[in-house]
């Protein structure tokens, strides 16, 4: 098993020491180039072979080993002049400006100084004090001791009066007009005392501040900048390998022009060239410097671009892990599947491995395992010594005969076996789950439709991913807590999000209906579905209700008094007495079927319940054959002729408004102009015939038609959605939620519309429906809504993204302590008591059904 | 709440409730609406509402982008509706701009004209007098109401001295209360009461009026809150307005959660915002800071001033490769060692 023996309990960050970088690199490189005519690396060039190699056959000259192993060197370029560390110089420009020129003292008077040493001790005594308060964060000095520095104009030490400090990105410093050279400057920084650094918060044992002042620049080993050789053999070198090369073939003509005594102005000039490259060299996006650019006229990445960002090294390789032991396919349905099941297809099944810890009581079992040579067969072999085998007919035998206690044998996925299932976006903790392995034919990954919800999945093509997890305590954290079963309500608000959904509402729905009688055929087969084989009594006429069909699948003993599709819902000891199923009872708002369910008889039964009911439903829909079609969206007449009186009943009572505001005879709304009340009068008219409309519909339509049913049920589709179709569209909206009343010149939104039009039609209203077709005008209309929600879902994700990014860092490191304290990473108090009462959010609907 | 003080109920020791807060608010965020509305009433007003506005709180804005007051009367006024219009002259921001039809400056005689609305002035309850006086107490200038205004003498030719003074006086506020916006009365539904509802977040100016309920009066600034209230109330105003936006839009979340979020960003004693200025930017882990936002900054300040990181948190550690210290990574199996010996298979 793998075991964390040591961790790292801590890292210090700090400067580094010029010596140290001497000793760090290996070697002095003195040629600024890469290989000479032969193609062969130059030594004391950038490739020099002591750095490290990357060609697999050739050996480092350094340690002797090969590329895999050989951690690769550091080498060294030694400035012939001081250059400043550009990042850095916000430090020493605050370092310069807290100290005399004279005495090198930090301005302030011992007095002064005391008491902020006396703050800083008192903090750093409470922290021994409370060991579990943390390090105090190191600032840049006080902030309030630094402003004051910043105020004053002589050394309260020797009262030499400041000089006036310039400070010029990227990097030059001016003190009293005159710009100081790097090694002026490292000289003030090498005689300010400890004691004063310490001051100004900065720890000087591993960050003097003469070391930002940069005499020997170390060069990353080649294995960080590998080149790379291009189909048609030409080399291409690493950004930073290009950029090393600029700065040393400045440093080498700095160096020749300073042995050939050249004039002052030329040194200057080639020494703030060195300083630039060397800005460039750390961050080549550093504000007031061109970025150096490669031949093709890109930017190169240098260090800075390396970490930063997005695609850095912190947010891309750090924070991001990439694993094995993963697979990814298509998902499809299955409702036979259970819930806490994913069918794997066998070709993704026989390539991820499950280890096989060989202990002496498992042995027996593990030869056994060890002798198969087809499918649910051993992969690897891994030795005690860690070493990986793969197992072929060759070894087998061999392996056989070795095999002992403390190996560990890989085999193939196996049904039973834990995994991980995952879908992208995971935006909450349910987007990934463990379900137990089921290997099928096929190649595509098969879920019940049941647990869609979570993972926000369908089958129109979505792919997910499977892990396989591989330590015992991994695989029984999975088992344990991320089971599906224990997932059904969901941690935000406490509803139901694993429940039945689309056919499998519908299908019960149609079921449990009052006037629902089945044969007996019909019943046994349903019944055998459910896997019950005993039937309900009949009645008279030796048919089942459907009501007693489904109070076979609930639990024995249950009581609920609820409210579904309207109507009361009653469940007297296991019996469903009065309603019928519908959408709300499986856990929505104020109907807990689900909680309560969960509560008395616990997660199993709940999952039993769920998966027996929608496959007992969707049996229950094939058999009765549901189905839309355009029949389910054809008006008839009685309908046609409601549309027509419902439509010219309210434009003339619109038009009636629209007279009376023009003749001041309207009444105005409370808190409005009259100019809005006639707006938010019209709205609300149309309004009305809408949901007048939905009532129409409802009244007229029998329950022959399936799309009226599903809508009533909750399952798909609502009352407005066959409106539409049926009836007309409605009033179009804008994205700020108001009529249409832009789009053409002058206060109208078609041309043939008359300015000032505030009649329905003029604003967005479509009388006309899907099935009649769409007036080109109403099209219009209908695109321009369109149009918006499409714009913005494109905006919105990008916003609430950003937001869940910003939200999940500050608050992660929150977690429950055992006094029930919420407490951050640091151990600060958050909530004296989580949530006022200690109660888990996904427990709250639990808590009100009895 | 029947099962208060089952244990079962209770989070768990270790649970990462900050973590589930944010998902709780992040994963319906693409539910949420991305407009914002008219304020009922209110000539071009909109109020903030769904991702924008919650954006908004939990950056901790220093205002609000809609700034809203409601305004809750003395028993005696909100039953009247004319007493609670009578209360819109006090606290309706009116501003000489708003009364002024024209302001004529006479540069040779050193005068300034201001001719007033006859209308604008009657329906915020003003007369030229009145008018004229606020000018010499606000301004300390000699002004004389006219006929159809006000006339201001300034005693001087000065060009540059009467054009700002007259910038100055169209800009002076009349009556009302600074920064407290235009309001309107509203009827609530339930208890067939009138408040007012002003687009402004003056509450310390609004308190000051007499005839209002101190103890309804509210606003959606959470700022506001916290200078006039103090931190406790900040972290009230800030869970409140989460709450109401997310409600807004339909979206039901636990009240643990934002509670949560709102006790977070207050528990410093101010009110900080998430982001990389806030709460994320102050963690005490350099790896923690590095891998948010502003990579380079932080790891340079940690490089200069000898920061160490202590890995407690769960970005650092996950950096590094170690369990994180939350949920199953916070606990540890122990097993003695005379009892080691049980579990091992025998030689």
């Amino acid at each position: 098993m793998i075991m964390q023996t040591e961790a790292i309990e801590s890292i210090k960050f700090g400067v580094l020491n010029p010596d140290d970088a001497r000793k760090l690199g290996v070697i002095k490189l003195t040629v600024p180039d890469t290989y000479n005519e032969d193609g062969y690396p130059i030594e004391g060039g950038l490739l020099d072979q002591r750095m490290g190699v990357i060609d697999p056959g050739l050996l480092c000259k350094t340690c002797g080993a090969r590329a895999k192993s050989c951690p690769g060197h550091f080498g060294r370029i030694e400035l012939v002049r001081p250059v400043l560390h550009s990042e850095f110089t916000k430090v020493i420009y605050m370092i310069l400006q807290s100290t005399c020129k004279n005495c090198h003292r930090l301005l302030l008077s011992d007095e002064h100084m005391n008491e902020y040493k006396d703050a800083l001790n008192q903090i750093e005594e409470a922290v021994e004090i409370d060991a579990e308060l943390g390090d105090v964060k190191l600032g840049m000095g006080s902030a309030a001791m630094l402003k004051r520095i910043k105020n004053m104009k002589r050394c309260e030490r020797c009262g030499t009066v400041k000089g006036k400090l310039k400070f010029s990105a990227p990097t030059y410093f001016y003190i009293d007009d005159y710009k100081m050279k790097p090694d002026e400057i490292r000289d003030l920084l090498e005689k300010v005392s400890q004691d004063d650094l310490q001051v100004l918060g900065i720890d000087s044992v591993v960050a003097r501040p003469e070391w930002l002042v940069l005499s020997v620049l170390l060069v990353p080993p080649v294995n960080v900048r590998p080149s790379i050789t291009l189909e048609s053999g030409e080399r291409s070198e690493d950004d930073l390998t290009h950029k090393l090369v600029d700065i040393m073939r400045i440093n080498l003509r700095l160096e020749q022009n300073l042995n050939a005594g050249a004039p002052q102005i030329i040194i200057d000039d080639l020494w703030e060239l060195l300083q630039d490259h060397g800005t460039t060299y750390f961050n080549n996006e550093t504000a007031s410097i061109p970025p150096a650019r490669h031949r093709s006229g890109r930017a190169l990445k240098t260090l800075a671009q390396r970490l930063k960002g997005k695609e850095g090294r912190f947010r891309y390789n750090l924070s991001g892990k990439r694993v094995n032991y993963s697979a990814r396919t298509v998902i499809s349905v299955d409702p036979n599947i259970d819930l806490d099941e994913v069918g794997v297809p066998l070709e993704i099944a026989s390539k991820l491995t499950v280890p096989f810890y060989v202990t002496a009581w498992n042995i027996d079992k593990a030869r056994e395992m060890l002798s198969r040579t087809e499918y649910p067969m051993i992969v690897n072999a891994i030795a005690k010594d860690g070493k990986r085998k793969r197992v072929i007919d060759l070894n087998r035998e061999e392996l056989i005969k070795d095999l002992q206690p403390g190996m560990v044998l890989e085999r193939q996925l196996a049904d039973g076996d834990i995994t991980l299932f995952n879908r992208q976006p995971s935006l909450h903790r349910v987007s990934i789950m463990s379900h137990r392995a089921k290997v099928l034919n096929g190649r595509t990954f098969r879920m019940n439709y049941c647990v869609t919800a979570p993972y926000n999945a369908d089958f129109d093509g979505d792919e997910m991913n499977l892990h396989v997890p591989q330590s015992l305590e991994a695989q029984s954290e999975a088992k344990y807590l991320m089971n599906p079963k224990y997932q059904v309500f969901s941690p935000r608000d406490g509803d139901a999000i694993i429940t039945n959904n689309e056919d499998g509402i519908t299908g019960m729905y149609m079921l449990t209906k009052d006037d629902n009688f089945l044969t007996k055929e019909q019943a046994v087969y349903i019944l055998s579905i459910a896997g019950k084989y005993e039937l309900p009594d009949p009645t008279k006429d030796g048919l089942y209700r459907g009501k007693d069909i489904f109070s076979l699948l609930l639990p024995k003993g249950l009581d609920f008094e609820g409210r579904s599709a309207k109507a009361p819902f009653v469940i007297k000891k296991g019996k469903l007495v009065q309603g019928v199923v519908a959408k709300d009872t499986f856990g929505r708002g104020d109907n807990k079927l689900l909680a309560k369910i969960g509560k008395d008889f616990g997660y199993d039964v709940l999952k039993e319940f769920i998966f027996v009911s929608a496959k007992v439903a969707d049996a229950y829909v094939t058999m009765m054959g549901v189905t839309v079609g355009v029949k389910e969206y054809t008006t008839s007449k009685k309908l046609a002729e409601e549309r027509v009186r419902l439509l010219s009943e309210t434009f003339s009572n619109i038009e009636k408004l629209i007279e009376d505001y023009r003749n001041r005879k309207l009444e105005p709304l409370i808190g409005y102009t009259l100019r809005q009340s006639l707006e938010r009068m019209i709205i609300a008219e149309l309004n009305l015939v809408r949901d007048r409309a939905g009532e129409m519909l409802l009244k007229y339509e029998s329950s022959d038609n399936v799309a009226v049913e599903m809508a009533r049920s909750g399952s798909r589709g609502s009352v407005l959605n066959i409106e539409q179709m049926t009836m007309f569209l409605g009033q179009q909206a804008t994205l700020s939620g108001g009529r249409i009343k832009r789009g053409y010149y002058t206060n109208r939104v078609l041309p043939h519309i008359a300015p000032g039009d505030v009649r329905p039609g003029a604003r967005g209203f479509v009388a006309t429906s899907y099935y009649s077709g769409l007036a080109p005008t109403d099209l219009f209309m209908h695109a321009v809504g369109s149009r918006g929600s499409e714009v913005y879902k494109a905006l919105l994700t990008a916003r609430s993204g950003y937001l869940y990014r910003r939200l999940s860092n500050a608050l992660q490191d929150y977690s429950v302590k055992s006094d029930y304290s919420v407490r951050d990473a640091n151990n600060n108090l958050v909530e004296v008591v989580y949530g006022g009462d200690k109660m888990n959010p996904l427990y709250t609907q639990f808590d009100t059904v009895d | 709440m029947a099962e208060k003080n089952n244990k079962k109920y209770f989070v768990e020791y270790g649970e990462p409730v900050g973590i589930i807060a944010a998902q709780s608010v992040g994963e319906p965020g693409t539910q949420m609406i991305l407009r914002s509305f008219h304020l009922a009433g209110i000539e071009s007003t909109v109020a903030t509402s769904g991702l924008p506005r919650i954006i908004e709180l939990v950056d901790a804005k220093k205002k609000p982008s809609t700034p809203v007051t409601y305004i809750y009367l003395d028993q005696k006024i909100s039953k009247n509706f004319d007493r609670a219009s009578e209360m819109l002259k006090k606290i309706n921001e009116v501003r000489m701009s708003n009364l002024a039809r024209r302001a004529l400056e006479n540069f040779s005689k050193g005068k300034i004209k201001i001719v007033l609305d006859k209308q604008e002035l009657e329906s915020e309850g003003l007369t030229i007098r009145q008018v004229a006086a606020r000018i010499e107490k606000d301004m300390g200038l000699d002004a004389q109401p006219v006929e159809n205004g006000v006339i201001v003498n300034m005693h001087t030719r000065n060009l540059k001295e009467i054009r700002n003074t007259k910038i100055a006086i169209m800009k002076m506020l009349v009556s009302g209360v600074d920064g407290a916006g235009k309001a309107t009365v509203r009827r609530d539904d339930d208890t067939g009461e009138f408040y007012l509802v002003s687009a402004g977040s003056n509450i310390e100016g609004i308190m000051q009026i007499d005839g209002i309920d101190k103890s309804k009066t509210t606003t959606n600034d959470v700022f506001a809150v916290y200078r006039l209230f103090g931190i406790e109330a900040a972290r009230n105003s800030l869970a409140v307005e989460l709450k109401k936006t997310l409600k807004e839009q339909k979206i039901s979340v636990d009240e643990r959660h934002l509670n949560l979020i709102a006790d977070a960003m207050t528990a410093s004693g101010s009110v900080k915002g998430v982001g990389r200025h806030g709460l994320s930017g102050e963690k005490r882990s350099v790896f923690a800071r590095a891998a948010y936002e502003e990579t380079l900054k932080h790891l340079v300040h940690a490089a200069a001033f000898g920061e160490t990181d202590k890995m407690r948190g769960v970005t650092e550690n996950i950096l590094v490769g170690k369990q994180i210290p939350i949920g199953t990574g916070s606990v540890k199996l122990a097993i003695k060692k005379e009892d080691m010996s049980k579990v091992m298979p025998k030689k």
